[in-house]
């Protein structure tokens, strides 16, 4: 009842400010539905409406704004498909303070600018691959296949910007709030292979006593970020740290046994806490635009050290986790794009994320192997990451065709071609598929039997 | 020693003819009678890129009309600011932000323009579906210009170098009838008829035909030609002059590309013009885009 009341004091400062001209105002309403293409069970997993509403209002010209943007959706898929009754109090409609995607103020004056209040920052210059854009958590109840705008999960911060010279920025940003990264909950079509197998493995025990530590509400349990940006000739960078709570949650699972004389029965305890991580990171870019062979190419790159990054280890045959344990990883990506043939960009990424124990001798015979925390299977020491995308328009950037295969050296990926067609100036048309393919130990692979096609409507206003 | 003044002497002139190549930013350059093709193609280039005015600003909008009638639109606020700046070769800087409609309202587009004709320009997009700045390579010069009945060289890429010039002639342009303006502009403005052809072979057009009003030195109208020499494009420029300081500023105003085999035609009208208010470059980098609200 209090967000509905928020957004009617929204609205009564939209027509107070609407008189004066300072409000700016725009959203829509969108449909997306998919269904099932794997298999016999070619059938309904998304039917989903959606209403987003943003303004702005100049309280001072542009050097005081603010922006708010709120968004509600319910996915009546969980009402017409009775498996998936289990899932519906929490994927079937938006949840808690999602609803309040942006509210900020905007102060910008000579070379400082400051945005306080609910946003999201991306760093780094990678396209679907989080290397760098690690400010947000996200939520990936629909895993990786909504945009990044709404993948990532705002949180309320102070932004504070100072340019001491031109094209140079230093950003620092001081998140006190806290929210964890979202994942698709049990029996959901993107519910997580090592998520469903624990709810299983949950239902089949007598008790599980679970516990979430959230991180306390103190100042010093802050995320803090850095940023500095330049240019070096025609070199764009940017040098980045990021301090704070590690925003997916790690259980800790351990088997508290009864008296043998009686008293209270045996019974398991998980604990799932936060921990605390650190991020050194640079990012970089270059277009070459001077005559010569690589003239038009565009070259993008991240580079991440994650220092503490906690992890799960354990026996991927029995796909239960022993513990976590903290490594000092590196996630890198390079990508490459460029323009042929008039309009069709060709966009190509490659990327390595290497574990800390990457080295021979890190897995023992006890198979001491380290997770996917997707699935609970064995994560490669050393994972090399590929992506293309070609995209392009035909009748006057009307009709926007493109493609996305992303995939690992594990011969799992998803491939996901799409068109956009722009039926009038508001109305737009999506169609697409995405196929996965991999074993079910995979990022992608898990989700082989939910290769979707979909079709996306939105009224723009 | 009369080798070696001939030599200076050579050297002299051929540095003051190419200085005289050079027009200078910030100043307002008119043909005269008697002008060669080039000389008249260069003040042309000069005034289709604005380097009179320091800065500029407009809004507008772009409609695109289909064979059937149907139509799109866009609307754009656009800045630039002229800077001829030698350190580091910077000749402009374009910001382009679409305000509507919604689906695509916040995308902007920063691009920097270089002196030197050869290089390509730097692009950096902020994209609202990601919420982040992407740095793109610049456009195919023969690409459609966000998908109009124009290139991306007709609005921003095409520079003097690109094309070789010969005066056809000189005469009263009868006027442009704008079906969607439902208007006809530029009756009896004297012009020079000038012949430009592609230096790139195969290119996407053999010649063009380019209308110049001989008071302003600005094309007013432009035919296209292909490899069999069959006319498939027209682009039809409105101006308006602003007299800013004493100073007359022809700004482009309206301007019309027409598909001749399509049936497809491209409107873009500027309804808000604002010049040498001292934009700041500030306001030309990645760190402005990253304010973006939408």
């Amino acid at each position: 009842m209090r967000r509905f009341l928020w957004v009617f004091l929204l609205f009564l400062l939209v027509g107070f400010c609407y008189a004066q001209d300072k409000f700016d105002f725009s959203g829509y309403l969108k449909n997306e539905t998919s269904f099932r293409i794997e298999g016999l069970n070619n059938d309904l997993t998304k039917f989903k409406n959606i209403i987003e509403l943003s303004g702005q209002y100049k309280i001072k010209d542009d050097e005081l704004v603010f922006f708010a943007k709120t968004k509600y959706w319910y996915d009546a898929m969980y009402d017409f498909r009775d498996e998936y009754d289990s899932g519906q109090h929490y994927q079937g409609h938006i949840q808690r303070a999602d609803w309040l995607r942006d509210c900020y103020l905007d102060y910008i004056k000579g070379p400082w600018f400051l945005r306080l209040g609910k946003q999201q920052v991306a760093w780094g210059q990678s396209d679907g691959i989080a290397v760098l854009d690690r400010v947000n958590p996200f939520d990936l109840t629909e895993y990786w296949l909504q945009d990044f705008v709404d993948l990532r999960i705002p949180l309320w911060m102070a932004n504070i910007n100072y340019s001491p010279k031109l094209n140079s920025n230093l950003q620092i940003l001081i998140i006190p709030d806290f929210e964890q990264s979202t994942a698709a909950y049990p029996y959901a079509p993107f519910v997580f292979y090592s998520t469903q197998r624990f709810e299983n493995w949950r239902k089949g025990q007598g008790g599980v006593d679970l516990n979430i530590h959230y991180p306390g509400k103190q100042l010093e349990n802050s995320t803090f970020g850095l940023q500095w940006s330049d240019r070096i000739g025609d070199l764009d960078y940017t040098l980045n740290y990021l301090n704070g709570f590690y925003y997916s949650v790690r259980n800790y699972t351990i088997y508290v046994s009864g008296p043998p004389q009686g008293g209270p029965t045996s019974f398991w305890k998980v604990d799932r806490s936060f921990k605390r991580w650190k991020m050194y990171g640079a990012s970089m870019n270059k277009t070459f635009t001077n005559p010569g062979p690589l003239q038009g190419i565009t070259l993008r790159g991240d580079f991440a050290y994650y220092d503490d990054e906690p992890m799960y280890w354990g026996d991927p045959i029995i796909a239960s986790s022993s513990g976590i344990k903290r490594l000092d990883n590196i996630f890198w990506l390079l990508g490459v794009d460029k323009y042929v043939f008039t309009n069709w960009l060709v966009s190509f990424q490659y990327a390595e994320y290497i574990l800390q124990n990457s080295k021979p001798g890190a897995t023992t015979a006890r198979r001491n192997y380290f997770f996917n925390p997707y699935t609970y299977g064995p994560q490669d020491p050393l994972e090399h990451i590929f992506s293309i995308k070609i995209s392009t328009d035909f009748l006057h950037e009307r009709l926007k065709p493109e493609i996305l295969w992303s995939f690992t050296d594990d011969n799992q990926g998803r491939l996901s071609p799409k068109v956009t067609y722009e039926l009038k100036d508001n109305i737009w048309l999506t169609l697409g598929i995405h196929y996965f393919y991999g074993s079910e130990f995979d990022s992608n692979g898990q989700f082989r039997d939910q290769s979707q096609a979909y079709m996306n409507v939105k009224y723009t206003f | 020693m009369k080798r070696i003044f001939l030599l200076m002497l050579g050297i002299t002139l051929i540095a003051g003819y190419a200085l005289a190549q050079e027009l200078e930013y910030f100043h307002v350059y008119k043909p005269k009678d008697g002008m060669t093709a080039d000389e008249i193609m260069r003040i042309k280039y000069f005034n289709k890129y604005t380097l009179f005015a320091h800065d500029v600003q407009y809004t507008g909008k772009a409609y695109f009309i289909d064979k059937s009638g149907s139509i799109r639109e866009r609307s754009t606020a656009r800045k630039r600011i002229n800077l001829g700046r030698a350190s580091d070769g910077i000749a402009y800087k374009d910001l382009t932000v679409f305000t509507g409609p919604a689906q695509v309202k916040g995308l902007a587009n920063l691009a920097w323009s270089y002196i030197n004709p050869d290089r390509d320009q730097d692009v950096w997009l902020w994209l609202p579906s990601l919420k982040r700045i992407r740095k793109v390579s610049a456009s195919q010069a023969d690409d459609s210009f966000l998908g109009a009945d124009f290139t991306v060289e007709d609005i921003s890429t095409r520079r003097f170098e690109d094309e070789t010039y010969k005066l056809v002639k000189e005469e009263n342009f009868t006027g442009y009838t704008s079906d969607f303006m439902k208007k006809t502009y530029s009756v009896n403005t004297p012009c020079f008829v000038i012949e430009a052809t592609p230096k790139r072979a195969n290119w996407y057009y053999s010649r063009r035909l380019v209308w110049i009003d001989k008071n302003y030195g600005v094309n007013i109208y432009e035919e296209k030609y292909d490899a069999n020499g069959k006319k498939f494009m027209t682009l039809f420029r409105g101006y308006e002059i602003f007299n800013v300081d004493g100073k007359e500023y022809p700004i482009q105003m309206f301007l019309e590309g027409k598909d001749l085999r399509s049936g497809h035609c491209t409107d873009i009208i500027n309804e808000t013009v604002k010049i040498d208010q001292g934009l700041s470059e500030d306001l030309f980098t990645e760190r402005a885009l990253s304010q973006s609200r939408w």
